[in-house]
C-alpha cells in the first residue's frame, strides 16, 4: 500500500470537522470500553486481565470501573 | 463582588458535569452547559430556548455521527453513554466554557443582580460563535438566536 498524505485521503479540508471526529472517536471509544468492561466482569474475567487487553493496569482499570452501582 | 452562583445556576453546573460524563468527555465544555441548560425542562432557559434534552442529545450525535463519517468512519449508532457514577468524577471546564462563566459574572454585575443564574448563562452561550461547539450545537438545532434572547428579556 503505497503511503498516501491522509489530509488528502480523508477529504480534511475542514478542522472544525475533523477536529470533532476525535472527540467523537474518543466518546466513542469510552461507550464501547465501559460496555466492554462491565461484560467482561459478568463473564468473570479479573482486573488484571481487563487492564492488560486496555492497555492499562489493573489499579486504573479498576479504579475507573470497580466502583459501579 | 459577584461571584456567587444562584441555586439554579448550579444545578445547570451539574447537570452539565453529569453530561460531560455521560459522553465520555474529558471536559466540561459550553455544549454541555447547553444541554445543562436543558436538563429542568421547566426552567426559564429551556422555555426560552425552545428544544428538549433529548432532542440536543440527539443533534450532538448526530453531529458526531457526520463527523466521523468526513473521516472515513461509519457508525450506524453511537452506542450507549457510560451510565452515571460510571467515568472519573471531576471534569474540569475548557477554555470556552470558562469565558461563558466569565460573560455570565460581568452580565450580572452590570445587571447589579446578586447572583448568576440561568438566563445570565444562556445569554453568555448566545454569543458564543462558530466553531464554539455550543455555537454548533444551537445551529444544528435551528435555535433562532434573537429570538431566544428577546424571550429571555421579556421573562425578566
Amino acid at each position: 500500500m503505497e503511503a498516501t498524505d491522509l489530509t488528502t485521503e480523508l477529504n480534511l479540508d475542514d478542522p472544525g470537522v475533523s477536529l470533532r471526529a476525535v472527540g467523537a472517536l474518543h466518546r466513542f471509544a469510552e461507550r464501547i470500553e465501559a460496555s466492554s468492561v462491565r461484560l467482561a466482569r459478568d463473564r468473570g474475567w479479573s482486573w488484571e486481565q481487563i487492564g492488560d487487553a486496555l492497555g492499562t493496569s489493573r489499579q486504573s482499570a479498576h479504579a475507573k470501573y470497580g466502583k459501579r452501582g | 463582588m459577584v461571584t456567587r452562583l444562584s441555586p439554579d445556576a448550579r444545578k445547570v453546573l451539574a447537570c452539565a458535569a453529569q453530561e460531560a460524563r455521560r459522553r465520555g468527555d474529558r471536559r466540561l465544555g459550553t455544549d454541555h452547559l447547553l444541554l445543562g441548560l436543558l436538563c429542568d425542562p421547566d426552567s426559564s432557559a429551556a422555555a426560552a430556548l425552545g428544544v428538549d434534552l433529548a432532542a440536543a442529545r440527539a443533534a450532538s450525535d448526530s453531529l458526531d455521527q457526520a463527523a466521523l463519517a468526513a473521516v472515513g468512519v461509519n457508525v450506524a449508532h453511537l452506542g450507549n453513554p457510560a451510565p452515571a457514577g460510571f467515568s472519573r468524577r471531576h471534569v474540569s471546564l475548557t477554555s470556552g466554557a470558562r469565558a461563558v462563566m466569565t460573560v455570565a459574572v460581568g452580565q450580572t454585575r452590570r445587571a447589579k443582580s446578586p447572583r448568576i443564574g440561568s438566563a445570565e448563562l444562556l445569554r453568555a452561550l448566545l454569543a458564543r460563535e462558530l466553531p464554539d461547539p455550543a455555537a454548533e450545537l444551537l445551529t444544528a438545532l435551528a435555535v433562532d438566536r434573537a429570538r431566544v434572547s428577546s424571550s429571555l428579556d421579556g421573562s425578566n
